[in-house]
């Protein structure tokens, strides 16, 4: 993959990390969003969709309410996307998943980071805000944005050398027939994910509604 | 008051990118009002200790909502400080604004529109929708969320510290009792279809691999002593996937 192509992918997830929170959460931080564009990004849609549909998945799992701490699947999905690209096949997806979710990881510890951070300037600020001074509340603003930004882009490259290191090693002479199990029970996992998530959120007057879903959906298959 | 109300509006889209554990969306907060405090006195001088350093200031407090409906505050508040209402009883309504608001977004937001348009959207790419799936899902939603924020910054600045009557807004509680079960039958639509699109291309004996996965998995989560997450749960099974893969050989 270029150098160019790598650049392109670490802009976008840069955007997509600070989507997820900073500005303006217009969810092109979902999975499903970040890992299609990537996937064009990469002339390789099927994968991008595919990739951005498991953890879309794995995103279910996530409430986002007040000061929750939770994994970041935006530039996860990113650098999945790209490791999927890179190995090809059945083991690439697994292999996808895999990166992702270690990235994904990182991200969310980095978001709880930034805080402290933003938290600290804050802090150092207090008796300035305490005057109104109009000047400092946006510098503190438009700096916390920014470190948003360089962590984003952080978490990106972290998954985007991942992945090439993980290309590197040249596993798919190694990891075969792996690769198909690992795509099974990985993609698995998120749907397992999706739905313990889903299951969640669905109270008893609405359980009719999610039943009928299921069986809609089920019969749709079925009938393929 | 268009341009400021405007301009508030482009700056709440920011309001969660100071986020932090001391004052939460309290800078972005700040941030967000302060247009709509350009009238107010001493805001030109901005000399110290004018009603317009003070608003600013209040306006920079500890505040913690769901973001969309942030607004419904922001224009409260700076209504009341128009209105000349008294510093501790606008610091008593935001405080008074942050569960509402919060529960309110959480239930109307979080844990319906955006499970509801993501459900209609994994439905949509595992039926061959492909792209149009993933642009459906962006305009669809953010039609949802801009509406929302708009209504939010007006119904606030509208209503000032009658705020309370803007959340009893009859639309607002025919959305609350329409999203969940839309929510619901989407999702409930979309995990088959899904098992379909990311499970056909496997051999049988996968198939059973990924239908064992997808059954334990859920069980696991539901296991509340285990305290599983979905990050970890992934992360296991991607080395079960690799032992089990390593086995079959």
């Amino acid at each position: 993959m270029s150098l160019e192509l790598q650049a392109l992918l670490l802009v976008w997830g840069m955007l997509v990390g600070l989507d997820l929170v900073s500005v303006p959460q217009m969810m092109i931080a979902r999975p499903l969003v970040a890992g299609a564009v990537a996937g064009a990004m990469l002339g390789d849609i099927p994968t991008g969709l595919k990739l951005g549909v498991v953890f879309e998945l794995f995103q279910h799992d996530i409430l986002p309410m007040g000061a929750v701490r939770y994994p970041e699947y935006g530039p996860a999905t990113v650098a999945a996307v790209s490791a999927a690209h890179m190995v090809g096949g059945a083991l690439g997806l697994g292999l996808g998943v895999a990166v992702g979710l270690v990235t994904g990881m990182i991200g969310g510890t980095s978001i709880h980071l930034m805080r402290r951070l933003n938290a600290r300037a804050v802090r150092r600020a207090a008796a300035v805000l305490e005057t109104g001074d109009i000047r400092t509340l946006v510098r503190l603003h438009v700096q916390s944005i920014l470190r948003d930004a360089l962590r984003a882009g952080l978490v990106t490259a972290f998954g985007l050398a991942l992945a090439v290191e993980l290309n590197a090693l040249r596993l798919g002479h190694i990891l075969a027939r792996e690769g198909f199990a690992l795509a099974a029970v990985a993609t698995g996992a998120g749907l397992a994910v999706a739905a313990a998530g889903t299951l969640r959120l669905v109270r008893r007057p609405t359980l009719a509604w999610f039943a009928a879903g299921l069986l809609g959906g089920a019969a749709e298959v079925w009938l393929r | 008051m268009r341009v400021p109300l405007i301009r508030t509006l482009l700056r709440l889209f920011t309001v969660q990118g100071s986020w932090n554990y001391e004052r939460m969306l309290g800078v972005g907060f700040g941030v967000a009002e302060e247009p709509l405090l350009r009238d107010l006195a001493g805001a030109r001088s901005r000399e110290a200790g004018s009603a317009y350093r003070g608003a600013v200031a209040r306006g920079a407090h500890f505040f913690n909502a769901h973001p969309y409906l942030c607004g419904l505050a922001v224009g409260a508040t700076a209504r009341a400080e128009h209105d000349g209402v008294l510093p501790a009883q606008i610091e008593r309504l935001r405080t008074a604004l942050c569960g509402p608001l919060g529960s309110l977004g959480d239930t109307l937001v979080w844990a319906g529109w955006l499970p509801f348009t993501s459900g209609v959207a994994l439905a949509a790419v595992a039926l061959g929708f492909g792209w149009w799936a993933v642009v459906g899902f962006l305009v669809v939603y953010n039609a949802g969320h801009i509406a929302l924020r708009c209504w939010a910054l007006r119904a606030g600045w509208a209503h000032g510290m009658n705020v309370a009557t803007a959340l009893r807004h009859p639309a607002l509680q025919r959305s609350g009792a329409v999203v969940a079960p839309a929510m619901a039958l989407a999702m409930g639509a979309a995990l088959p279809l899904v098992a379909g699109y990311l499970g056909g291309p496997f051999t049988p004996s996968l198939r059973l691999a990924f239908a064992v996965a997808v059954g334990s998995g859920i069980l696991l989560l539901r296991w509340r002593w285990l305290r599983l997450t979905g990050v970890r749960l992934g992360l296991t099974f991607v080395a079960l996937g690799l032992v089990a893969g390593w086995l079959w050989r």
